[in-house]
């Protein structure tokens, strides 16, 4: 306990400090974190946040245990009628409820982000083991339709850079085995929208207790190594691009995929 | 002069007189043909008609008396001299051309006494009066003219408004552009039909000096930067020169080391004449100096052809980019895209994507990860790029230190190198009293535990020189009114170096000079240009409310003005420079700068030139002028420089500098070829009707006859008509008389 005389001195002073804090100019990010991978969560309609509430962040642990990248701990979350949805390259939409039709300003949102080059993974949380669309992924592949009327999605398997960003990976996979192949809409050239039918965000999502919140069928553990690296990959592709599809690389790489055989 | 005579009535066309002249005489032989024989009275049948005759010509003559001021006018002769630079070459008798060329035209004088002559001098263009010779120092200025094109000349002269000469006569050595050797007869013939008169021509000189020479440099196509130019190089010895083979070699000439041999070859010299084919290979864009030279034999008169200096305006096709992050971020994204958006980008990219102590829980196989082959790049790979880009890299783990001189090289040697920011660039890359932070164009703090960011937000500022450079031309036309993002902190650097020019600067924090600490900054060190970019969220330009309501072109304006200002794009460039009409070596010369027009037109601004000796040390020449804040162009003058190459260095009100490479010759094309061709001055002369001399003969020129012109002419009757009627009636009466008294009817 202060003494007496004291306490109105340190008072003052606490208020002084806490009044410097509030004055003094302060990032709102890190320098150097402000260009990091942020696994930002697309919200629409009425979904409050993500089905797998922890896995956007423990992508982003994976990511800056795992690689060079910077990557956000504490990931956002944006609405798509939010202004801010042009803030960062990327969105991370997974659910698996339906959807409800997107509003005009969603729409229009979103094109925003796309007219500048973002990129979005649509994650089916509730996709069938053999990699079945739950009622999310297909209303939520209608909206994409209806926010891109002029693209439709392609499969994209191994040859596709995303499966070799960072690790050359055969097949994708996530909480449910699914199908070898995601499919993505390819504008201008470029990758942005990439629809994942393995509940990607299951394998990653963890408890509180740091347990891992669901079960990876049929492959257990190994999967979800497998999962994690593919979304390593995806997160590497929205901030490399194409960079390992560069001559330079692709030699290699085709050598070295030859060496591991089929 | 005034002088009189007797003439015929000025009413009287000449053929009426001359008729009137015809029919007397007639009548008069008439009359002595018939009087032939007769013997009473001849005589003075005779006598009265041809005073009969005589009267009544003189009736229709009426003669009258004819006072003129009288004056002969010589005829206009202009004389073409050849006043280019060949003829400060040496002639006949070791004399120059130019006074053989200047006696045969005192010769023409002397020959001429009543000729009009208008001398005027012929190289580039129209002709112009030739330098007074007898003038001290003007014998150079009448030599000093770079090429020698008659030709034009001739036109010139066709369609002047001044008087129509009545002959031309062109002294020369023979040596010109236009009419080129081996001009046709009919080109010749139309040459002289623009004039309408005879070209008569003197040449100056017979005999050709013993000289070997580089006569000719010509190339398929423009030069193109990492693109194989083929060029033709004709060489030539005259005056039986022992050179059966010439050994021919094309370098470089650079500021930061001896000139780099590009090319070599021999010629065969056949007929005194080769040509060689080779191929060269020009590395960086911009004005570049090459020089093609000979070794020449013993006995070479002329060494000053022995080389040429040709300078290439190379442009790029394509740009080699060496793009290294250090890691993968939202920025390293954003500036890979737009490289690879870019169709004349050739891009090598290597991003560290991962650290030594990273957790891959994956075997190498398993891994897409090759090697960073930092020797590979930076040794021998590294003069193949155009630019190399370290994004946010730590070199010192990959073991970058001992190729740091390796790069300071690179861009002294005219490569370009972009900083851009990040936690691990800079300062905390280590790059401080390193030979990279040498080139930068901010210096960087090298003390342990100097501070490397300040992660205070700011909005970065444009500096007075960032509003004005054109390479930042079309960030501002996207921004318009708005501020540029705000970035979450940035590299902290240093003061600006030598040369080096703020274009965004902190808001707050400054440097230990005390200046704002720039956040963009751009530079030129030897050959090459730097940038320090020193934020790691221009990314922002695209992703960010700014950037949606630009459509995200901020990015690709920033990067499109940077790397073009890097790669010498003219549309970057502060200014446009040229030298006006070439440099002679030993000549005052004028350089031209186009500038943008000024932000206020009413202030004037600083232009400071800095030009420097390429291929040998000089004292730099210093020269400054005021620009009027309108005025698009300046002119800065230049003291006489000596043959060789130079780099000229432009900074208007101390923005952005622009450099300029160009060469002086002693004698340039006209030296190139020193052999006289008196054989295309007769052609000429012989095409046009003219006659050709040599100079000692110049007097002997059949130049037009004067024309005598009069004034104050003044006719007084002799007598009045009816004087000339009466007097011819009664002749006539009387010889009338006389024939009847002899029995003629």
């Amino acid at each position: 306990m202060l003494p007496r005389p004291l306490a109105p001195l340190v008072a003052l002073a606490l208020a002084l400090a806490s009044a410097l804090a509030i004055l003094a100019p302060h990032p709102a990010r890190a320098f150097g974190d402000v260009g990091a991978f942020d696994p930002r969560v697309l919200l629409t309609g009425t979904q409050v946040g993500p089905l797998r509430e922890s896995a956007p962040a423990r992508w982003a642990w994976e990511m800056t245990r795992r690689t060079s990248a910077p990557a956000r701990l504490r990931p956002s979350v944006v609405r798509a009628d939010d202004a801010a949805i042009v803030e960062a390259p990327f969105v991370y939409w997974s659910g698996d409820l339906p959807v409800a039709p997107l509003t005009g300003a969603e729409i229009a949102g979103l094109r925003r982000f796309f007219a500048l080059g973002g990129i979005m993974l649509v994650d089916d949380a509730a996709a069938g083991d053999q990699g079945e669309p739950s009622a999310f992924g297909r209303s939520a592949r209608r909206e994409i339709a209806r926010v891109l009327p002029d693209s439709a999605p392609i499969a994209i398997g191994a040859d596709h850079v995303v499966f070799h960003s960072f690790y050359l990976l055969s097949r994708a996979v996530g909480r449910v085995e699914g199908t070898p192949t995601l499919d993505a809409i390819v504008r201008g050239g470029q990758t942005q929208v990439l629809f994942s039918e393995h509940d990607l965000g299951g394998a990653l999502a963890r408890s509180a207790s740091g347990m891992w919140e669901q079960t990876v069928v049929p492959g257990g553990e190994a999967q979800r190594e497998h999962a994690i690296r593919l979304a390593v990959n995806i997160a590497m592709y929205v901030l490399c691009s194409s960079y390992k599809d560069d001559q330079v690389h692709a030699k290699y790489l085709m050598k070295r995929r030859a060496a591991a055989g089929p | 002069m005034v002088s009189t005579h007797l003439g015929a009535s000025a009413d009287l066309p000449p053929w009426a007189v001359a008729l009137a002249c015809a029919l007397a005489l007639a009548s008069f032989v008439m009359l002595l043909f018939e009087m032939r024989g007769r013997e009473r009275g001849g005589l003075v049948i005779a006598a009265s008609g041809l005073l009969a005759v005589a009267s009544l010509l003189a009736a229709v003559l009426r003669p009258a008396r004819v006072s003129a001021r009288e004056s002969t006018v010589g005829a206009r002769v202009v004389v073409l001299a050849d006043a280019s630079r060949s003829m400060a070459l040496a002639g006949d008798d070791r004399r120059a051309r130019a006074e053989a060329r200047d006696g045969a035209i005192a010769l023409l004088r002397r020959g001429g006494q009543n000729a009009r002559f208008v001398v005027l001098g012929f190289g580039e263009g129209a002709p112009r009066p030739l330098a007074d010779t007898s003038a001290a120092g003007a014998k150079d200025a009448s030599t000093r003219e770079p090429h020698s094109d008659l030709g034009a000349a001739l036109r010139a002269l066709a369609t002047s408004p001044e008087e129509r000469p009545a002959a031309i006569v062109v002294v020369s050595d023979g040596r010109l552009d236009d009419p080129p050797e081996g001009a046709s007869e009919s080109n010749l013939r139309a040459l002289g039909e623009t004039v309408r008169v005879p070209v008569h021509t003197i040449a100056t000189t017979r005999d050709a000096p013993p000289d070997a020479s580089v006569r000719r440099v010509s190339t398929a196509g423009a030069a193109v930067a990492h693109v194989p130019l083929p060029v033709r190089v004709e060489v030539g010895c005259s005056a039986g020169l022992a050179c059966d083979e010439l050994r021919v070699t094309a370098r470089e000439l650079r500021d930061d080391g001896p000139p780099a041999e590009l090319a070599s070859g021999v010629a065969h010299v056949k007929d005194g004449k080769a040509t060689l084919d080779m191929t060269i290979t020009l590395e960086r864009s911009g004005s570049r100096i090459v020089e093609f030279a000979v070794s020449p034999p013993p006995g070479d008169a002329i060494a000053d052809n022995d080389r040429r200096l040709v300078t290439f305006d190379v442009t790029r096709e394509r740009v080699r980019l060496l793009h290294i992050a250090g890691r993968p971020t939202n920025d390293v994204r954003a500036l890979r895209q737009w490289l690879k958006s870019d169709a004349s980008v050739d891009l090598v990219a290597f991003f560290i994507l991962r650290f030594p102590d990273s957790e891959l829980h994956a075997t190498q196989k398993e891994l897409a990860l090759i090697e960073f082959p930092i020797d590979q790049l930076f040794t021998a790979e590294l003069p193949s790029f155009d630019a190399v880009i370290l994004q946010d890299f730590d070199g010192a783990p990959f073991g970058l230190g001992k190729y740091l001189e390796n790069i300071r090289s690179y861009v002294r040697r005219g490569g370009g190198l972009v900083i851009v920011g990040g936690k691990n660039s800079f300062v905390a890359g280590g790059y401080g009293g390193t030979p990279l932070a040498d080139v930068l164009p901010v210096e960087l703090d090298p003390s342990p535990g100097a501070p490397s960011a300040d992660v205070t937000a700011l909005v970065p500022q444009w500096t007075q020189e960032g509003q004005d450079a054109p390479l930042l031309e079309p960030l501002r036309e996207v921004l318009g009114a708005d501020d540029l993002p705000e970035m979450s902190g940035a590299n902290v650097l240093g003061n600006l170096r030598p040369g080096g020019v703020a274009l965004w600067s902190h808001p707050t924090r400054t440097t230990p000079d005390g200046a704002r600490m720039p956040i963009l900054a751009i530079g030129e060190e030897g050959d090459g240009r730097t940038i320090a970019l020193g934020v790691d969220g221009a990314w922002q330009l695209e992703f960010s409310q700014l950037g949606a309501r630009t459509g995200g072109r901020g990015l690709g304006a920033l990067w499109d003005g940077l790397l073009g200002w890097l790669m010498r794009d003219p549309r970057f460039e502060p200014a446009h420079v040229e030298i006006v009409g070439g440099c002679t070596a030993g000549l005052a010369s004028t350089l031209r700068a186009r500038v943008p027009p000024a932000r206020s037109a009413t202030s004037s601004q600083a232009v400071v030139l800095d030009v420097t000796r390429i291929d040998a040390p000089r004292p730099p020449v210093h020269v400054e002028v005021q620009r009027p804040g309108d005025a698009r162009s300046v002119d800065l003058p230049l003291p006489p420089l000596e043959a060789g190459g130079y780099t000229a260095r432009l900074r208007v009100a101390g923005g952005t500098t622009t450099r300029h490479d160009f060469a002086c010759e002693a004698g340039g094309d006209e030296w190139a070829d020193s052999r006289p061709d008196p054989d295309r001055l007769r052609a000429l002369a012989e095409a046009t009707g003219g006659v050709f001399a040599y100079a000692a003969d110049a007097g002997k020129l059949p130049l037009p006859k004067p024309t005598v012109v009069s004034a104050e002419r003044h006719v007084t009757p002799v007598a009045p008509p009816w004087v000339w009627t009466l007097t011819a009636a009664a002749l006539l009466g009387a010889h009338w008389a006389a024939r009847r008294r002899s029995g003629l009817s």
